[in-house]
């Protein structure tokens, strides 16, 4: 993987956390800006604050904790990516949780990492998820080619997966990886790549609709 | 005796008085026009005869009132060793009676013109007897006339008719219809007139039959001791069953704190413990990066970061046992599939899932989860010290009422029966399976990789309900859940 990434951007990536736990976030900060390329320009403390302030600075990337105090990380992800659709959104967890991790992409995360996991591995799903990548674990692939299987039965579900990112999605839920898939399907890494992030476009249309009534609705 | 019928019989007696040729001619046109107004007037032609045959006197209390309720008793005693031939009985009351014999009630009547037949026959055997007659008188005139007539076989009779040695019974209860011997309060009835004289000249008219008296059969299950025996029974019966009912909600309710107390466990270790190691983690990354590269401290911040991550990883491991959340088929697939995936990733075998779609969410419990995942581990373990496998496929599937988890890869091999020490695990596997009811069985041979297959029984549990619990009551107790030296293990550090 390392090897992909070849020429990381010139200028540094700008990265925005959200993080309730002071020690945490300061921890974190002093993370990320001690990878090269990268620079923390903001940490917010709540999601409230994060949709006050992110808006204006305009971050590249955004590391969001999933529990937080009040407004969750989901709930906060939903806000955000309706503001702002080209601002990638990666969900911190401390557990890996289908179903949490599920919302969270359906509120529009472009993916999710561990919290334990090594600043190299952080490094490197920042700058795919910049480079239009979608990182999928075959578990998620699974959920998702099973809601919509399920949702296909209600006519009017209009959100529907094409062949190709259904034999992905299979394929990746039975542990192949990327470029597995892309040889077994003749086509190109990146393609596969893409059918992902179209797939994660897909599962956030879905819901927006949802979840615009859930979030903006009951709650402005 | 109505009103109504007063009247006429006042006119009656007027014309008797004045024209004593006529009264007879009318007597005698009056008759069959009375006879036509009975409700069912008997075939035969001796009816009117019939009908006041064998009969004794009209009698009453004392005093006679309106909406009078009298009672009378009287006994009669059929001589030993005699055989009945025939009993009948005739009764009737101005205006109503209901009729016992030995306690019995023999028949009912409203009617007071008609005497009404019985055919007792049957009912009464040589010994003592008792009849009892609640009568009842609307309004003026009120009498009761009776005749019970016994033919013995050996042409002897036997007559009862009514007279002042019936008894009078002024309170009821005591059982006064089923007495044979009479009590001290009780007097005399008074003959208040003689058939077909005044006021009851014309009446009765008419004659009906009662319908035919059996003596009662008492089946077994109508007696005493048998309902006592039978209500007794219900109550045990029910008894245990509230019994069972409130151990079993008893033991629900235990069951149910315990999943609400593990998933409170497994709640506390994530957030405090989970917390804690994840902070760690991050804080030894930041002073490992602190440090000049290729320092002493460095490396050991970096030695401190591992041992952090894999107590985290284990940690999970642990909250996913204790959650009771998880205790679902569907997760259990998707956390075994998750960890070989996990698991062979730094490895050079390539992990194939195979699990059946759409789980359905289904109870698996603690015990179930953690045996199977043990054991599959065991497997995945086994697979990447020794198989020397580029594939590794790992199917979850239900086969009928099991839930069968196979791990097979496409390794060296081995031949079975020759099995060192080196593959202790298999032991391992299955010793687990074992404790689960399950099964275990290996189908390897050299150069032809490896097949682990574990099976599971799912039971359904409304189906399993009463019989396991009253099976398992007794290791209630021991716990099924508490945290087993296995289960200390799933902590290891490598």
């Amino acid at each position: 993987m390392k090897q992909t990434i070849s020429n990381p951007p010139k200028a540094p990536v700008k990265v925005a956390l959200v993080e309730d736990k002071p020690g945490v976030r300061e921890s974190w900060v002093k993370l990320i800006n001690s990878l090269p390329g990268f620079s923390c320009v903001n940490a917010c403390a709540s999601g409230e604050e994060a949709l006050r302030i992110i808006p204006a600075v305009n971050p590249d990337v955004v590391l969001m904790d999933i529990f937080l105090p009040r407004m969750s990380g989901i709930e906060c992800t939903a806000r955000l990516k309706l503001q702002l659709p080209k601002l990638q959104i990666l969900i911190l967890t401390a557990v890996e949780d289908d179903e949490l991790v599920f919302m969270a992409l359906e509120a529009g995360a472009d993916g999710f990492l561990l919290k334990r996991t090594t600043p190299e591995d952080l490094r490197v799903a920042m700058l795919d998820v910049l480079g239009g990548g979608a990182p999928m674990t075959s578990e998620i692939a699974r959920r998702v080619v099973e809601s919509f299987r399920r949702a296909g039965r209600q006519p009017k579900q209009d959100v529907h997966l094409t062949t190709r990112e259904e034999e992905v999605l299979i394929l990746l839920s039975k542990g192949y990886s990327n470029k597995e898939i892309a040889s077994q399907l003749a086509i190109g890494t990146e393609t596969v790549g893409s059918h992902l992030k179209h797939i994660y476009e897909k599962m956030h249309v879905r819901s927006r609709a949802e979840a615009v009534v859930r979030y903006m609705t009951g709650k402005a | 005796m109505s009103r109504l019928e007063k009247t006429s019989r006042l006119g009656l007696s007027a014309r008797r008085a004045g024209h004593g040729l006529r009264l007879m001619l009318l007597a005698l046109a009056l008759l069959p026009a009375a006879v036509f107004a009975a409700d069912s007037p008997p075939a035969g032609t001796n009816w009117v005869f019939e009908a006041t045959n064998h009969l004794g006197q009209w009698i009453w209390d004392t005093n006679t009132l309106d909406k009078q309720t009298c009672r009378f008793w009287k006994s009669f005693t059929i001589p030993a060793g005699a055989k009945v031939a025939s009993a009948i009985l005739r009764i009737t009351v101005d205006n109503g009676y209901s009729l016992y014999l030995d306690g019995r009630e023999i028949g009912r009547g409203s009617d007071w013109r008609t005497v009404t037949k019985y055919d007792v026959t049957r009912l009464v055997d040589p010994g003592r007897h008792s009849l009892g007659v609640e009568g009842f008188n609307d309004r003026l005139e009120a009498g009761l006339i009776f005749g019970l007539e016994i033919q013995l076989v050996d042409q002897r009779t036997i007559e009862i008719v009514s007279d002042n040695s019936w008894l009078v019974v002024p309170d009821a209860g005591r059982n006064w219809i089923a007495r044979k011997n009479a009590l001290t309060g009780w007097h005399p009835a008074i003959v208040v007139g003689s058939i077909n004289h005044h006021p009851w000249e014309i009446w009765p008219f008419g004659l009906t039959t009662g319908p035919l008296l059996l003596p009662l059969v008492v089946h077994f299950w109508q007696t005493g001791w048998f309902q006592l025996s039978l209500l007794a029974a219900c109550v045990l019966a029910l008894w245990f069953s509230l019994w069972l009912m409130t151990q079993l909600s008893a033991q629900t309710q235990a069951q149910k704190f315990l999943r609400v107390e593990r998933a409170r466990i497994a709640r506390d270790i994530h957030d405090d413990l989970g917390a804690q190691l994840t902070q760690l983690v991050l804080l030894g990354e930041v002073a490992q990066r602190e440090q000049p590269e290729d320092s002493a401290a460095r490396t050991q911040f970096n030695q401190v970061c591992l041992l952090a991550r894999a107590l985290s990883h284990g940690l999970d491991e642990v909250v996913w046992a204790v959650n009771s959340r998880r205790d679902t088929l569907r997760d259990f697939a998707s956390y075994v599939c998750k960890y070989a995936q996990v698991f062979l990733n730094p490895t050079p075998i390539r992990c194939r899932l195979d699990a059946e779609p759409e789980l359905p969410p289904a109870m698996f419990d603690l015990p179930l989860r953690r045996n199977l995942f043990l054991a599959a581990k065991e497997a995945l373990n086994n697979a990447a010290k020794h198989s020397g496998a580029t594939e590794l496929f790992l199917r979850i599937y239900r086969a009928g009422h099991k839930l069968v988890v196979t791990v097979e890869d496409n390794g060296r091999g081995f031949d079975p029966a020759q099995l060192g020490g080196e593959r202790n695990g298999m032991a391992n596997m299955t010793q687990r399976m074992a404790e689960i009811a399950g099964g275990c069985e290996v189908f390897s041979q050299p150069g032809g990789g490896c097949r682990v297959v574990f099976t599971v029984p799912l039971e359904n549990r409304a189906q399993r309900g009463w019989l396991d619990w009253l099976r398992r009551r007794p290791a209630t107790d021991a716990g099924s859940v508490g945290v087993s030296p296995a289960l200390e293990k799933t902590i290891d550090i490598p």
